[in-house]
């Protein structure tokens, strides 16, 4: 069962419309992250969730209640900012205890549960200190405590690790998945990094202009995206536009400019575009290339590149350019020489 | 060999500070006591002290700077709140209609509020005419005109002051206590305010000693009513008692030092940001 829904939502800054009809679903104890490129209205569907934005139509929908016009300070969801947002006035004491003093808590219990939660964090001991006083990842477990402590329904992150150096962002993703996972609270994570977003979620929603493209767990939208828009944002470098495809018995078989691609049966039905991954194409030099190669295709290597593991080749062919990677194991192929490209049928998406 | 430099950078202000400033206020200061050329003397200190003229216009000024103190942040609080929250375009707008009365002098303004407040004036004539108040009110020459002409020429300033602390403020600090359950008030309170108070201060302090030594408003918006400051420029200019004027420029060194410092200890207190 769904925790919240956003039905047919849209929000509008002045006249312009960020998110349009937009739809989104999460289930009980799930973190589902927010993916995209830049400015294409995470933080601002984030911003709606939390209530400190209000849309112009549609409904938000929160244990099948209408939240649509709720105060952000009547919803009880914890929201941590990408700045952190710590009260500067306030020790770290203080900064956690905000939410349960304003919740007219007991003194007694606020100590033990400000003090539990600290332990939560690993910032036991740091009760006294003022944010100044604190380093980035400190500030960080300060803005999780302070958003956990109020035992909140929904906890939101607008890319909360975007501030921190490389070695601290995985440990802190980690610690923030296994929270989570502790304490069971729905969470909804903002980020524009893929591999944060991957490792720590049941489901990725990747965004476009305001829309979500797919909503699915990771390993689908790695191994099956739906529209030619996420099978690039993930990596898929390589497009194949075809002009029609055929059911066939071992697959689909795939047309373009006469030349036909097999393609193995994919779970969705998919479009007319081909996406493959630069890592899934093998290339073969034109006089020694195998008996048995799939979907063979014919070309020209126009650029090598050494990439340290691998040599990156872009190749011209009748059906267009691609990019290729091939291990540099291999004698290196040369500019200009000719070839013969395998695209595998098993990796070929096919995308809307 | 270490930088020395940089204190060339400083060196023309402090030069000029010494000569025009700490100079002739030590001298001022020093001759004090030292009335008639011989040993030091502090007996015009004490009898001043014991004068009750004096001391009724020493408790007069005190209380005219702090009451206008007290008007203006609370006038101008809100006001910048406001104004902190504008737009940017807003913004500019009314920050430049604010301090758009900071473009006349002191005096016209002080001009046109006898017109206002005088005893035929338009406040007692508009009081009068819809029957609230039969003989007209005193207002003009009275400690309360120097208020209010006290008032009208610092809000500008403190207002200014405060709007540059608010838009300090990152209003996520304000969702994020909202977000964690603060009402309007709650956040105004918990975290609006707090950190406002350096910007209190130091509005604080400009307004009390800006008001604590005007001139041209207490003389002519008070009357018979002196201040320190008129009553020093009776005994230079008037009575050519310069030593006299020295003593009363001295206290009004002094207090001024001492509200500073005491308004500088009570901001540390409130305000535990480090
Ligand atoms: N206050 C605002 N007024 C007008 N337009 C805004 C405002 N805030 C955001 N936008 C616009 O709304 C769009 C979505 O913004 P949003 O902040 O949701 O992007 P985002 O996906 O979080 O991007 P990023 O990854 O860079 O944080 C952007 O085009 C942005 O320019
Ligand atoms: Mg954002």
């Amino acid at each position: 069962m769904s925790l919240f829904t956003l039905q047919d939502v849209t929000v509008a800054y002045q006249k312009q419309a960020i998110l349009q009809d937009f739809n989104l679903s999460i289930g009980e104890g799930e973190l589902v992250s927010l993916l995209g490129p830049s400015g294409c209205g995470k933080t601002t569907t984030l911003r709606l969730i939390a209530g400190f934005l209000q849309s112009k139509e549609g409904k938000f929908l929160f244990r099948e209640k209408d939240y649509t016009k709720v105060p952000v300070n009547k919803r009880n969801f914890g929201f941590v900012f990408q700045n952190y947002a710590l009260f500067p006035h306030m020790t770290v004491f203080d900064n956690v205890a905000f939410g349960l003093r304003q919740r007219k808590v007991s003194k007694a219990s606020i100590k033990d549960r400000v003090l539990r939660v600290l332990d939560i964090v690993s910032l036991r001991g740091f009760e006294e200190r003022f944010p100044a006083a604190l380093s980035g990842g400190q500030k960080q477990r300060v803005a999780i405590a302070r958003a956990l402590v109020i035992e909140p329904d929904l906890l939101l992150f607008d890319e909360p690790l975007s501030n921190l150096d490389a070695n601290l962002r995985v440990n802190m993703r980690v610690e923030i998945r296994r929270i989570q996972q502790e304490l069971g609270i729905t969470t909804v994570y903002v980020s524009h990094d893929q591999e944060e977003c991957f490792s720590i979620s049941d489901k990725v929603a990747i965004m476009n202009k305001g829309i979500i493209e797919q909503l699915s767990d990771p390993a689908t939208i790695y191994r099956q995206p739906k529209t030619k828009f996420v099978a690039d944002f993930i990596g898929f470098k390589n497009f194949i536009q075809f002009d029609r495809r055929r059911q066939e018995s071992d697959g689909i078989a795939a047309t373009v400019q006469g030349i036909t691609l097999t393609v193995q049966q994919q779970d969705n039905a998919g479009g007319l575009v081909g996406a493959i991954r630069p890592d899934d194409l093998r290339l073969y030099p034109l006089d020694a290339a195998p008996m048995t190669v799939e979907n063979a295709v014919q070309g020209k290597v126009l650029i090598s590149t050494y990439l340290g593991r691998s040599y990156q080749y872009e190749v011209q062919t009748s059906i267009g350019q691609f990019t290729v990677n091939d291990d540099a194991g291999a004698a290196p192929l040369a500019n200009g020489q000719d070839v013969v490209l395998e695209i595998p049928k098993k990796q070929i998406v096919l995308v809307d | 060999m270490r930088n020395y430099y940089k204190y060339l950078l400083i060196l023309p202000g402090v030069l000029f500070l010494t000569i025009f400033m700490l100079v002739p206020i030590g001298m001022t200061i020093i001759s004090t006591f030292f009335p008639n050329e011989a040993a030091a003397d502090t007996s015009n200190y004490a009898s001043l002290f014991r004068d009750s003229y004096f001391l009724e216009i020493l408790w007069t000024t005190l209380r005219v700077s702090i009451v206008t103190t007290i008007i203006c942040m609370v006038i101008g609080f809100p006001t910048a709140y406001f104004i902190a929250r504008m737009s940017a375009k807003m913004k500019a707008v009314l920050l430049i209609l604010t301090i758009f009365p900071l473009l006349t002098s002191p005096v016209v303004r002080s001009f046109s509020w006898m017109v206002i407040i005088g005893r035929n004036g338009l406040v007692n004539e508009a009081l009068m005419g819809i029957g609230i108040i039969q003989e007209p009110l005193e207002i003009l020459y009275t400690p309360t005109a120097v208020i209010i002409g006290l008032v009208h020429l610092f809000l500008p300033l403190t207002i200014i002051t405060l709007v540059g602390v608010m838009e300090s403020i990152e209003s996520d600090l304000l969702t994020a206590a909202a977000s964690l359950g603060a009402s309007r008030v709650g956040v105004f309170t918990k975290v609006v305010l707090p950190l406002c108070v350096p910007g209190l201060v130091i509005g604080g302090i400009l307004v009390f000693v800006g008001s604590f030594t005007a001139y041209t408003t207490p003389a002519l918006l008070g009357g018979q009513q002196r201040v320190l400051s008129t009553l020093l420029y009776q005994n230079a200019n008037t009575l050519n008692d310069w030593h006299m004027a020295s003593i009363l420029a001295a206290i009004m060194i002094v207090v001024t030092f001492i509200v500073i410092t005491c308004m500088n200890l009570l901001a540390n207190k409130l305000n535990p940001r480090r």
